[in-house]
């Protein structure tokens, strides 16, 4: 077990708590990256981890690496059983937690057997919304959320088999870039011209939808209307159009929806995920919550966006550790995500839509853009090119003023820039 | 000590914050090797993130760590210890030997081929 050895990093420990015994509903990274954390802060009381599924995974490889060679439960766990126990941290998989009792800490699973807990860590993440239109319950209509998930759609796919993927977000556009690689031919819904356009900008938006066209997918502007079965097992997606296209594989990539209803139904506060604060706290003392599942509620009263990055989860769930503590939660940067698609490797930090000037960086195979506002850097995105955002990142933390000019000059390096004004 | 290791760079190849991969084929290694240079300090890892695959000789390097250029696993230069997910394992550390102006790699006998 990890002793209290490494406990500087996470701000000043204003009131420090005993958090006593922890039950963690949800086993993904925000659960995970809490009950690792709280071991670091130096917590010795029982850590107990509640996951419906049987290992405790990462999810990032289950829309980029589902068709790769050597894809298993091994290469995607978060810890082997060992290490678990190492850091002490009890797993209870298999079972779901039904109900939360807030003023008891008590967590009730779907055995009837009842948690008692000090402290509850609501990590119960999301689920992939369904399309609300007829046939999206056919068997060969697919989600893609989970490790089972990804083994049905692999195990639906064939070399030449047609696939429509509707939704050409993140998870819609790496799943659309993975079947292709595998040969299957795929056609990409989504009704906007440069979906991903809020989170990339538009030019990168469109530069990202541009590239299906050169893998040979095929891009449609439409909404689906209808999903008609076939006789064979097959069906055709029918978008609000007419346009028919015929597939034995759909996948519905439209979003998540957050687990919150555990929460809600204990009376937590709650609107499109259970509200937070700046330590994860709820609107109960004992509950906290992190993940997908948590949105954060200003000091202010005012409502962010439920962040559903990889990064935002691992940072969700350690604040929520040093909140049990009572600790301040250590400073995070700005929010950064990753996604990869036809083999290209895209980063965004901070925000590329919204008030500001846009910056284009030509000159590479790939643009690079940036948003400024009042000289400073408000967001990056780049492909192939992590180094740029990286750099753009720490430009963005410490405020360093930065020139247009040299933002969109190639041969200025923004590694070179933050050098430059230390 | 100037016959100890192999010379697989000059110092001024490897500019600060930046670093190089070597070949596994020059080092005998069954891992390219990437050699840092952090604030003027030299170290050299197996290149490849424990992780996925990206080479780590791209990645970001600052004050005494790299970060993976992919997923921004960190890794600590002098050990290879890994210190953020998504990594999960360590990779492994090599000997570096600053020989006037050479760059001299002692590889790390469980990772010779």
């Amino acid at each position: 077990m990890t002793s209290s050895d490494a406990l500087p990093t996470a701000g000043s420990p204003t009131e420090r708590r005993d958090a006593g015994r922890v039950v963690i509903v949800g086993g993904g990274l925000a659960g995970f990256s809490a009950a690792e954390r709280l071991r670091v802060l130096g917590h010795t009381d029982e850590i107990t981890i509640v996951e419906g599924e049987d290992c405790l995974y990462d999810r990032p490889p289950l829309s980029k690496e589902l068709f790769a060679e050597g894809f298993d439960v091994d290469a995607l766990e978060f810890a082997t059983g060992e290490r678990l126990a190492d850091l002490g941290i009890g797993t209870r998989h298999g079972r779901r937690a039904t109900a939360i009792d807030p003023t008891a800490a008590s967590v009730t699973l779907d055995s009837g057997e009842v948690l008692p807990a000090d402290t509850i860590l609501l990590a119960t993440g999301g689920r992939a919304r369904t399309l609300p239109v007829p046939g999206a319950d056919l068997p060969v209509v697919h989600v893609l959320r989970t490790l089972a998930d990804a083994q049905a759609i692999r195990d639906a796919v064939s070399a030449g088999c047609r696939a429509v993927v509707i939704g050409g977000g993140l998870i819609g556009a790496e799943l659309a870039s993975a079947l292709r690689k595998v040969g299957a031919a795929v056609t990409l819904v989504d009704p906007s011209p440069t979906p991903l356009a809020h989170a990339v900008g538009e030019l990168m938006a469109n530069h990202l939808h541009g590239m299906h066209l050169a893998h040979d997918v095929d891009t449609r502007l439409g909404v689906a209307a209808l999903i008609e079965p076939a006789s064979d097992g097959s069906a055709t997606v029918v978008l609000a159009d007419g346009d028919r296209l015929p597939a034995d594989l759909i996948v519905v990539g439209i979003g998540i929806i957050p687990n919150q209803e555990i929460g809600v139904a204990a009376g937590l506060d709650a609107d499109d995920g259970i509200l937070v604060d700046a330590h994860q706290r709820t609107s109960a003392p004992k509950v906290f919550a992190a993940g997908d599942v948590a949105r954060r509620r200003g000091d202010d009263g005012v409502m962010h966006r439920r962040e559903e990055h990889w990064e935002a989860a691992q940072l969700s769930g350690q604040a929520a550790a040093a909140g049990m503590l009572g600790l301040a939660p250590e400073v995070r940067g700005t929010p950064w995500f990753w996604s990869d698609r036809h083999g290209v490797h895209l980063e965004v930090v901070g925000r590329l839509s919204g008030s500001g000037t846009q910056i284009v960086r030509e000159g590479g195979p790939h643009p690079a853009v940036f948003l400024i506002e009042d000289g400073l850097l408000v967001g990056a995105g780049s492909l192939d090119d992590a180094n740029t955002v990286r750099a753009a990142r720490r430009l963005i933390d410490q405020r360093i003023p930065v020139s247009a000019d040299e933002l969109a000059d190639p041969a200025v390096s923004l590694r070179a820039m933050l050098r430059a004004s230390r | 000590m100037s016959d100890e290791g192999i010379v697989v760079a000059r110092v001024e190849d490897v500019p600060d914050g930046e670093a190089i991969r070597i070949d596994a084929a020059v080092t005998g290694t069954v891992d390219a090797i990437a050699v840092f240079n952090d604030g003027g300090d030299f170290f050299a890892l197996d290149d490849t993130c424990s992780h996925e695959k990206a080479s780590l000789a791209d990645g970001w390097i600052e004050d005494g760590v790299v970060e993976c250029p992919l997923h921004a696993g960190k890794f600590c230069l002098k050990d290879g210890a890994v210190l953020s997910m998504p990594a999960t394992r360590d990779v492994a550390c090599h000997q570096v030997i600053i020989d006037g102006a050479d760059i001299r790699i002692v590889p790390n006998p469980d990772r010779l081929q």
